[in-house]
């Protein structure tokens, strides 16, 4: 799937569409969200006020354990250990952070760069290893992204705000006034629209 | 008459320049050295400019009018979030001060939305005690205009409005100038464009500055800021200490001493010129509302008689 497939600011206010699509454009790349953000389409009018964000996500790849990308087995024969053979060192540091939390520096060896040795007891905690979740970028980019929307995107002044945030889509809707039924109904018919285009 | 002047070149043999200005009765405000290269910026007799100007080429530099060189000006922030800092805001401060100007930042703490906004009497009062203000808004022309119906309050130095849509002056209630292109920009602003918007934004406030340089000159000061500056520095040696940027700055008809009120007014108050007259005949030493700053407002000739 292509990234930003739709990109519409819709304003009365031309300028201020265009610097505002400028805006969100920086403000997506800066925190490398563009391509978690599939369809997306702004409304402002700036005299209402209100300032609708919705847009679709692509949340990518689900938590990542440990037996994703490494091998988790016995060690040495007759000792309590786990060996642990990693194929990717990216997730590394993570490991170690995760594993001398739980076990202590004492109990965790390197003796080569792809290979950790964990002092436990094997029969309890082989399968806990395999499981352990190293990193969950679904939510440290939902995250990301409402410090995005929320804190950089919508104007400053639009203090009440209402949201829905799901795995899927993001919908905020914003005022400097008491938010009007209308608007919360344009910013679920605007999630609806944005739907049905992914669909056709 | 003194004209405010840019000179940029080489280190070697800048104080040749320096002594030249000097010897010609002009001041020297602030000297930057980086690396091999010096910025010189300085305050030069008109009439004396020719010969300024055979020196510089002499030394091969580069010599240019800087109007906003000797000015203080505040550019302010709806608030200190991510919305507008670090760019943008930082972009124009930093742009403004490479020209000359001491730029100080202010944020407000409820300048927010075109219903809500405003200014409190500190912030106003701060925002007083400077030559002239920026204040940097946003994308929308209906926002910009409604804010200013009421943001400025208050505020009696000249107001420079930025934002994204091309408005006339005229248009923006209460504005001295307006200059469109801005919006709220969140990245660095070096494209050529920007950088063209940026030089706009200068040549308005230098014709602004130019403007209250002007209204100043019907009615001078009794006596002229950098020769306050001169004073300070020789005969009040704790100045040298100062870690503050600029300890002395500069502004239209005063300046602004980096030094505890408290301690140092008496003292500030009773320094001599060589005219026979003491600061506080020709000058107000007031409390600044920066931190416990002294500020210094020259008094005009129609309040003292004579100009020293």
């Amino acid at each position: 799937m292509e990234q930003l497939e739709t990109f519409i600011v819709e304003s009365p206010d031309a300028t201020g569409a265009k610097t505002t699509r400028s805006l969100i454009q920086d403000t997506l790349s800066d925190l490398s969200l563009s391509r978690v953000v599939g369809r997306l389409k702004v409304f402002v009018d700036p005299v209402e006020p209100v300032f609708i964000f919705a847009a679709l996500l692509r949340l990518g790849s689900p938590a990542i354990k440990l037996k994703d990308f490494a091998k988790v087995d016995m060690g040495a024969l007759g000792k309590d250990e786990v060996k642990i053979e990693l194929d990717k060192e990216m997730y590394t540091i993570k490991l170690l952070n995760k594993l001398w939390a739980k076990y202590g520096k004492d109990n965790i060896e390197q003796p080569d760069k792809k290979v950790i040795v964990v002092k436990t007891d094997p029969l309890k905690d082989l399968d806990m290893l395999r499981e352990l979740v190293i990193e969950e970028p679904q939510q440290e980019v939902l995250d990301r992204l409402i410090d995005a929307i929320a804190l950089r995107i919508i104007p400053e002044g639009f203090r009440v705000r209402k949201h829905e945030l799901s795995n899927t889509h993001v919908l905020f809707v914003a005022s400097e006034d008491t938010l009007k039924p209308e608007w919360l109904a344009k910013g679920k018919e605007i999630i609806e629209s944005l739907r049905r285009e992914e669909h056709a | 008459m003194l004209e405010p002047m840019m000179y940029v070149g080489g280190a070697y043999k800048h104080s040749q320049l320096i002594e030249l200005v000097e010897d010609l009765g002009g001041y020297i405000l602030q000297k930057n050295i980086m690396q091999s290269e010096v910025v010189l910026l300085m305050l030069v007799p008109i009439n004396d400019l020719a010969i300024v100007e055979k020196k510089s080429k002499e030394l091969l530099g580069k010599l240019t009018r800087a109007p906003l060189t000797g000015s203080e000006i505040a550019t302010v922030a709806p608030t200190l979030a991510y919305h507008h800092l670090p760019h943008l805001d930082c972009d124009v401060a930093e742009f403004l001060r490479k020209q000359g100007a001491k730029t100080n930042m202010v944020g407000l703490a409820r300048g927010v939305g075109k219903r809500i906004c405003q200014l409190t009497a500190f912030e106003r009062d701060l925002i007083n005690e400077h030559d002239v203000s920026v204040f940097i808004l946003g994308n929308y022309e209906h926002c910009i205009i409604e804010k200013s119906k009421k943001l400025y309050e208050g505020i009696e130095i000249p107001i420079v409005v930025t934002g994204a849509p091309e408005l006339r002056t005229e248009d923006v209630p209460n504005a001295t100038a307006y200059v469109g292109n801005f919006g709220r920009i969140l990245h660095h602003m070096r494209h050529s464009e920007e950088l063209r918007t940026l030089d706009k934004l200068v040549e308005v406030i230098g014709k602004v500055l130019d403007d209250v340089r002007k209204e100043i000159a019907k009615d001078p000061p009794s006596v002229a800021p950098p020769r306050i500056k001169k004073e300070i520095e020789e005969q009040i040696p704790e100045i040298v200490d100062s870690l503050h940027p600029l300890p002395i700055t500069l502004q239209m008809n005063g300046v602004r001493v980096k030094l505890p009120y408290e301690e140092y007014h008496e003292q500030i108050e009773n320094i001599e010129f060589v005219e026979g007259v003491t600061m506080k005949e020709v000058a107000r030493v007031l409390p600044s509302k920066m931190r416990n700053f002294i500020l210094i407002k020259a008094l005009p000739k129609s309040e003292t008689g004579f100009v020293i």
